[in-house]
């Protein structure tokens, strides 16, 4: 038995442990996802859609030839890239938004790298969907017919390596958008230098200790089990998709606006998603299109789901971060500097995002006290696997250089880590020390052991005779405040309020496993304590319908969460008012004199002959009544807390290879919402971190520049004997607006891993390795054994 | 964290050895027979309710056992993220041992009894034990859910052979179903839960 939290503020539903409230559900394999809502026996005339995948890194179609495939049985539409309904599709992009906000097409949030066709003439990358889809009766037939269409290719030279793609004479991916393969300033990055405060260069030289670093952040990528799914049909002019897509709503805008059908006469259907994790944000995946227009062109629905191999969609931003960090000798940081290229792959989506957006809202945040801080960015194509979105965007590569430098640093001084980071980063509103991050730091120390376990690097002694230990910590801020959510816009919420007195709870947001709609149903409980209603009373509803359900609530950021409990509080008091006026016309007693609580309305200050809200409302016409509220998330700006992971590894310096022991993982929540949810991210995320650091990796061959493993044989994420012992802390320091207060956790509980660990290594070893993953041959090479 | 020198190779040989995959069954079981030698018809019990299939019309030689089951069956409880063996989620029961239903051929089945995670009641000590996990310092023994049939039903048949498994034992045989989400840890809890429940009770599925 671990021991609980204690919150800061004792709540009867908000902050408990307890089962999510979907988990009957999955336990008993009900739970239907789109592959399962989408089988024939629910559509019975569907058919099957397959896409060209290009065998080459970098090809234009020559000729395409598809009369055999015409031909074959059960093929019943055949769309290329030539048919007048393709060739209309206007550029696009598969990142339209980050998923905060709902956008249209003018207002695409990195309209400046439009750089994708629907179905293209040239593909960018092997496996690009290019070219050619079509649908049949059987998956099987559209496999079979696919191969039958006959495909002459212009191979075209390729680059991999970003480094290799901005030199002179490199093959081109987008020309017409990057003339050298480097994608231009944008109004949303803004400028290559998009962060230059005071003077590095003179800080920098005028600064007692100077440290140096690099650190590269390779190609992992989301492995959802839920493979991109969908099934498209129409009722003459009306369109309806279901799907696994996370964005409803956007879903429903990019498809109007692509196909240039009224918002009205689209219909976007999503319920539960098998794990996102960022995975190819957003609703705007091109497939959505072809797949509809081959089910116009049938007159029948089509279904499109990826393979597992065609699930190797996009990827983390490689990113190649080169820091340089100065420091009075008392350990005062007065100067900043990092350097990234980072690797988009073949289109651009949302590379810029991690490049830049991130980095300038952790400045803003975590850096306000540094007085020089310089950050110049390149985002670079190649032909690879595009980089799009994935759980801890941009922040996770940010930190691998940040924790390395304050590492570094910290050693050159002679000082704590820990006392170096509480001593110099804090957000501009608060004061240094910053409470959050000295608790945070503090609590983590303690669990791991650190004064305890922590040696001069490489210095500390040997198990059985080859095996060296040592601990390492990285920290970050959280970047999920209600403030930073403003873009949203309004959030929905709908509480219908049946004549038993259960609750029937809209709190629209497409369900993909962090459990914020127990968060949500957690919160309704709250926000109506005076109907006296157990969470069982409280009927979620799981599916988002663009006909009949509110705008839903993006799970990006994690901060559904709070956000929509944060409105519930709100619509609470209206369904309070109506219920009292409807019991007053029960009752024969004027509105101003009831009072509800606990489940009975009673006349103020005489609760023993009242009677239960549930006779009230039977008594009363019967009719559910519905309080739907929306309002935008506060802006007032209160800081963020902190965030950090500590772990202990165990080096075998004869093989190179590296067991982490443990990691405890500390997250300052503001306020616990649901802590049993809270606890399965924090433990979750080193699934991805663990992964990432150790094993993840997409490779290429080099010389065709084909990926090699994309399965999961080869590509290698940590199953249940790999994972070590992960001990999650919940902390309530720092607050935020609202009632809450919170700040979403999920997403950055993958995001301090890899350095934590890194720097384990290098206390264990003595030796630093720049790139993750720590596979045991880097090891090696770094003792001077291979 | 496995002791695994070289990387993957140790766990991608235990991802398959722990499941019983095609032809490898218990001495005292039925003989599979072989495709070639197949009736026309073949006879197969799911979750109790024997289906008689007949081949060509309603299953084909190469159809797997977990398409069967999705498409032509509607029991949509086994999930196949990868269809090659690799993460566990389409696992199911074959005569009370875990077989990996995308690896497997319909046909193979025939004679057999399959059940999947709708064929295990409720009250299973292991349904009950994955929906109940919230115990302090574990999380949840699922998140998203897709993996969780795949985890209950491999979960089943290692408590079916060995009742009272030692933490390595439930890490050795789940160690071939993959949880991005990684409820890892509570899902171990939950055997565990399972487990001192079906040696209080002696319940067996």
């Amino acid at each position: 038995m671990r021991t609980p939290y204690k919150p800061r503020v004792a709540r009867k539903f908000i902050g408990s442990y307890r089962p999510k409230i979907d988990a009957w559900d999955k336990a008993t394999g009900k739970t239907q996802f789109a592959d399962d809502i989408t089988i024939k026996q629910h559509f019975p005339d569907l058919l099957y859609a397959k896409v060209l995948r290009s065998p080459h890194a970098h090809a234009r179609i020559k000729t395409l030839d598809t009369v055999k495939a015409e031909k074959m049985p059960g093929v019943r539409a055949i769309i290329t890239y030539r048919d007048p309904e393709i060739a209309a599709l206007p550029m696009t992009s598969a990142g339209w938004t980050d998923g905060v906000d709902t956008v249209s097409y003018d207002r695409m949030m990195w309209h400046r790298f439009r750089d994708r066709h629907v179905l293209p003439e040239v593909a960018c990358w092997a496996g690009d969907e290019v070219g050619v889809a079509l649908a049949a009766d059987t998956e099987v037939q559209a496999e079979e017919a696919l191969a039958a269409v006959r495909v002459e290719w212009e191979v075209l030279p390729f680059v991999l390596d970003p480094i290799e793609a901005m030199k002179p004479g490199a093959p081109l991916v987008h020309p017409e958008i990057a003339p050298n393969n480097i994608m231009p300033e944008d109004r949303v990055g803004g400028a290559n230098v998009f962060v230059n405060k005071g003077n590095v260069e003179r800080d920098l030289a005028a600064a007692d200790v100077v440290v140096e670093g690099r650190s590269i952040h390779h190609n992992a990528t989301q492995c959802s089990l839920d493979n991109w799914c969908c099934v498209v049909a129409w009722d003459d002019e009306r369109l309806t998709l279901w799907s696994n897509s996370y964005e409803a709503d956007q879903s429903r805008m990019h498809i109007s606006q692509m196909l240039s059908l009224p918002v009205h006469k689209v219909r976007v259907v999503s319920s539960f998603v098998g794990g996102q994790f960022g995975r190819g944000d957003t609703g705007d995946q091109p497939f959505f299109l072809w797949t509809a227009l081959l089910a116009k062109r049938t007159g029948r629905p089509v279904k499109f789901r990826h393979s597992r191999r065609e699930s190797f969609h996009d990827s983390r931003q490689p990113a190649i971060y080169d820091g340089k960090v100065g420091a009075k000798s008392d350990g005062t940081i007065t100067a900043m500097s990092f350097n990234s290229v980072g690797n988009a792959g073949a289109y651009a989506d949302h590379t810029m995002f991690a490049l830049k957006f991130a980095p300038m809202e952790v400045t803003e945040v975590a850096f306000a006290h540094i007085p020089s801080v310089r950050f110049e960015s390149y985002g670079v194509y190649t032909n690879k696997l595009p980089a799009c979105m994935m759980r801890g965007v941009g922040n996770s590569q940010l930190n691998l250089v940040l924790g390395h430098m304050v590492d570094m640093l910290a050693e050159k001084l002679g000082m704590d880590p820990i006392d170096l980071v509480i001593k110099n980063f804090g957000h501009e509103w608060g004061k240094r020390p910053d409470e959050s991050l000295t608790k945070v730091l503090h609590e983590g120390a303690r669990r791991i052991g650190w004064s305890e376990k922590r040696h001069r690097p490489g210095l500390g002694p040997s198990y059985a005779d080859t095996k060296k230990r040592g601990v390492g910590f990285s920290f970050h801020p959280g970047w999920h405040a209600e403030w930073q959510e403003v873009r949203r816009g309004e959030v929905h919420v709908g509480i219908t309020v049946n004549p038993d007195a259960t609750v029937t709870l809209d709190a629209p947001t497409v369900e993909t496993g962090t459990g914020s709609n127990t968060c949500n149903v957690l919160g309704c409980a709250e926000s109506l304590g005076f109907l006296g209603l157990r969470v069982e009373d409280i009927h979620w509803v799981s599916t988002v319908d663009t006909d009949t359900s509110g705008k839903d609530c993006v799970q990006t950021d994690s901060a559904v969460a709070f956000l929509q409990s944060e409105v519930m509080i709100d619509a609470a008091k209206e369904v309070r008012n109506q219920l009292l006026t409807r019991a007053a016309a029960v009752m024969k007693v004027p509105v101003a004199e009831l009072d509800v609580a606990e489940g009975r309305v009673f006349p103020k200050g005489a609760p023993e002959i009242g009677m239960t809200v549930k006779d009230a409302l039977l008594r009363s016409d019967r009719v559910p009544f519905t309080v739907k509220l929306s309002r935008a998330p506060l802006s007032q700006r209160t800081g963020v807390p902190y965030i950090a992971t500590f772990a202990e590894v165990e080096v075998d310096t004869a093989t190179g290879a590296t067991d982490v022991l443990n990691m405890v993982v500390v997250n300052d929540c503001g306020t616990v919402m649901y802590a049993s949810g809270a606890e399965a991210q924090q433990l979750g995320g080193q699934v991805i971190s663990v992964g990432e650091a150790l094993t993840e990796e997409i490779i290429y061959d080099p010389a065709t520049g084909y990926p090699l493993n994309f399965n999961w044989i080869d590509y290698q994420f940590p199953t249940m004997a790999d994972m070590p012992e992960v001990e999650p802390v919940l902390m309530e320091v720092w607050r935020g607006g609202g009632e809450y207060g919170a700040c979403g956790i999920g997403e950055g509980t993958v995001t301090c891993g890899p350095r934590a660990i890194l720097n384990a290594i290098y206390n264990a070893i003595g030796m630093r390795i720049d790139d993750i993953p720590i596979k045991p041959e880097k090891v090696l090479r770094a003792l001077g054994k291979a | 964290m496995a002791k695994n020198p070289t990387g993957r190779k140790r766990t991608v040989k235990k991802r398959i050895t722990h499941k019983v995959r095609r032809k490898t069954t218990a001495p005292n079981e039925v003989t599979v027979p072989s495709p070639v030698a197949a009736a026309t018809t073949v006879s197969i019990t799911v979750n109790g309710l024997r289906h008689t299939l007949e081949v060509g019309r309603d299953l084909t030689p190469s159809m797997t056992l977990a398409f069967l089951l999705r498409e032509r069956l509607g029991i949509t409880g086994p999930k196949v993220p990868c269809d090659e063996g690799a993460c566990g989620a389409c696992t199911v029961l074959l005569d009370g041992k875990a077989v990996l239903s995308c690896m497997m051929l319909g046909i193979e089945a025939d004679g057999h009894e399959v059940v999947t995670i709708e064929g295990l009641a409720k009250t299973d000590a292991v349904v009950e034990a994955f929906a109940c996990q919230c115990e302090p310092g574990y999380g949840t023994a699922m998140q998203c859910g897709i993996c969780t049939p795949g985890f209950v039903m491999a979960a089943r048949a290692l408590l079916n052979d060995n009742p009272r498994p030692s933490l390595g034992e439930i890490k050795e045989a789940l160690s071939g179903n993959l949880c991005r989400c990684g409820c890892y840890a509570a899902i171990a809890q939950a055997v565990q839960h399972a487990s001192e429940k079906i040696a209080a009770t002696g319940e067996r599925a």
